[in-house]
């Protein structure tokens, strides 16, 4: 008897259980969890953005030490971050606890870390002297940063573009078609945000627009090979290069 | 009382020797002999006990081994690790060699060697069985002699030429060659200098003058290469300058330092890379028919510990199967004749690199006075 009626909560658990995963999430939870996404996307931005500003130095020939540390890096990545989003990582939490979701409190710190693991990782490569062109540059900066941050929490990062250079940053299905939609629209500061699997997953897509100095690698003429050996894209400034993909499982029970 | 304990033991063990010499006068005498040291030396009896039953060892060793091979190869202990500890020289042998850089994977190191090294490790997986990883440790040049020589690394790869004689390279062994076309070659960006050669060449004859063709001239090596035991042995009438890289050779030139390099001889095929690709306002020094000036013809292989039988033997077969497979000539074209940018060449086929090894290395180093000898 005793066992029928534990089976009995056993499967009342289960059922109701699925039934809430797919229930609609409520809109506050999709709120936190699309504010989350946007704020890891312009975090990962602002990396990508600080070693393009550090580019000329990274790059530089006849400099042994750069004196680009993980800690510079972050200082630099949390300035145009705050520039951008008005939020201030380097402050205590509680000072931030109005701005930043909870999702995101702890999100955010681990993507930091994980962007200053990868400048961490890169110094050998950063500091040797003598060699120029390091392919230290936002894409390869962003693709690790991504690739580490999804592998310590339940949230996918990632860069793609509808012909990206690196096989593993191929779109899957609905971040192609977000991209092809977003090819065909005019730069915007916009970013595309849906829920899918029935509700179970929010996805946010936020564009990234070639600029001046991406056109170097990128620009014209299309097919040249640039300097490091991938044949250019001739893109345009103000064209799409390709977006920051968030994938949040959205957990409602 | 350990000790006391050990006399009832060793007495016990030694009643029926004792019981067995009884028979005749001698060994009765020898047997109350053998009493007595048990009861006065204990230590010493076992001792020699101990020795006489050692003698047998020997042959139970022999005979398990037969059974079961109790003694392991440099490729068990490969296998058993899962891992091949792999040297490669942290400055650029551009195309054997290029430097470490930064791709989507992490750090990458690419070039020829580390395709052989690839090549390599795929062969040992095949035979072990099971994956075996190149763990890369990335060091200056010269440093390389000194890990193999402590053991730290299985073997090392970086356009390093076979046969040149020092006593600095006593100790190693190298592999069949990996490739045939190296040797000593020579480059100069200054015209005058290219001109003297030049003008020496229409009337030198013969090794000894190919010696004199860069007196006085101030040559720079790098740091424990070929070409640097090539100059301290051949070319006692220049100034020498020895430098940690080639990068360094170039950066001292450019900058203008005194004393001005005149000549850098180096590898053939790095040197002909470079003046081709990135140091494009040197030249690589000809003959009279306009083929390459080389002061050696030098094969490239493998360098291993001199006992590593099993290794070389192993890396010889392999070398042996890209050379018979055209692998070996497809690698060698798509190295040094192809065109392309190694970044793209090293996110796709790079080979990770152990880090901790990098830092104290980075520097590309400068160049000095060689000390006279």
């Amino acid at each position: 008897m005793i066992r029928l009626v534990g089976i009995l909560f056993m499967t009342l658990a289960l059922v109701s259980g699925t039934a809430s995963v797919h229930a609609a999430p409520p809109e506050q939870l999709r709120a936190e969890a699309e504010e989350t996404a946007r704020l890891l996307a312009k975090l990962l931005q602002a990396g990508r953005l600080v070693i393009e500003q550090n580019q000329t130095l990274i790059d530089d020939l006849h400099k042994g030490d750069k004196g680009f540390t993980p800690e510079v890096f972050e200082r630099q990545m949390y300035e145009v971050f705050r520039q951008r989003t008005g939020i201030d990582l380097s402050a205590p939490a509680a000072k931030t606890a109005l701005v930043v979701p909870p999702l995101a409190r702890t999100l955010l710190p681990a993507l930091s870390d994980a962007g200053k693991d990868v400048v961490r990782d890169a110094q050998v490569v950063i500091n040797q002297r003598g060699i120029g062109y390091k392919n230290f540059i936002p894409a390869t900066f962003g693709s690790q940063a991504a690739a580490r941050f999804s592998k310590r929490s339940h949230v996918q990062l990632k860069q793609t573009a509808i012909q990206p250079r690196n096989p593993k940053n191929e779109p899957d299905e609905y971040e192609a078609s977000v991209l092809h939609w977003l090819s065909g629209r005019p730069n915007s500061d916009a970013y595309v945000s849906e829920l899918t699997e029935s509700g179970r997953t929010l996805r946010v897509m936020m564009p990234i627009y070639y600029q001046r100095e991406c056109l170097a690698c990128h620009g014209e003429p299309k097919g040249e090979w640039d300097i490091s050996g991938y044949p250019k894209e001739g893109a345009r400034e103000g064209d799409l290069a390709g977006a920051i993909s968030v994938k949040i499982p959205l957990q409602t029970e | 009382m350990a000790v006391s304990n050990r006399v009832p033991i060793l007495s016990r063990f030694l009643k029926p020797l004792q019981r067995g010499l009884s028979v005749t006068p001698a060994a009765a005498g020898l047997a109350a002999f053998l009493r007595c040291l048990c009861r006065t030396k204990p230590q010493m009896v076992a001792l020699v006990l101990a020795t006489l039953l050692l003698q047998g060892c020997g042959l139970l060793f022999d005979a398990v081994h037969q059974i079961y091979p109790v003694t392991t190869n440099e490729l068990d202990r490969i296998c058993r690790r899962q891992q091949v500890q792999v040297g490669m020289a942290v400055e650029p042998f551009r195309p054997f060699v290029f430097p470490a850089i930064w791709t989507d994977e992490g750090a990458r190191v690419t070039g020829f060697d580390t395709e052989l090294v690839r090549a390599v490790s795929d062969a040992l997986a095949i035979h072990c069985g099971t994956p075996v990883a190149p763990v890369l440790h990335l060091v200056r040049f010269r440093d390389l002699f000194l890990l193999l020589n402590e053991g730290q690394l299985d073997f090392f790869v970086s356009a390093v030429a076979a046969g040149s004689p020092s006593p600095a390279r006593s100790g190693f062994a190298y592999s069949t060659p990996y490739f045939s076309q190296g040797g000593i070659g020579a480059i100069a960006t200054q015209p005058e200098v290219i001109d003297l050669i030049r003008a020496r060449l229409r009337t030198a004859s013969g090794t000894t003058a190919r010696k004199q063709l860069l007196e006085g001239l101030t040559i720079a090596v790098q740091d424990s290469t070929a070409a640097h035991l090539y100059a301290e042995s051949n070319v006692t009438t220049t100034r020498l300058l020895v430098c940690d890289s080639l990068p360094a050779a170039f950066e001292h030139a450019a900058a203008g330092l005194s004393p001005s390099i005149d000549v850098i001889i180096g590898a053939h095929p790095v040197l002909d890379f470079m003046v081709k690709t990135t140091r494009r306002d040197w030249q690589l020094l000809e003959k009279n028919d306009h083929t390459p000036l080389r002061f050696t013809q030098d094969d490239y292989a493998v360098v291993m510990a001199e006992e590593s039988y099993a290794l070389r033997g192993f890396i010889n077969d392999v070398i042996f199967q890209l050379y018979e497979s055209g692998r070996l000539e497809h690698m060698r074209h798509r190295w040094i004749d192809e065109s392309y940018a190694y970044p793209r060449r090293a996110s796709t086929e790079g080979l990770p690199f152990d880090v901790q090894k990098m830092p104290a290395h980075y520097a590309q180093g400068t160049c000095r006075a060689a000390s006279p000898h």
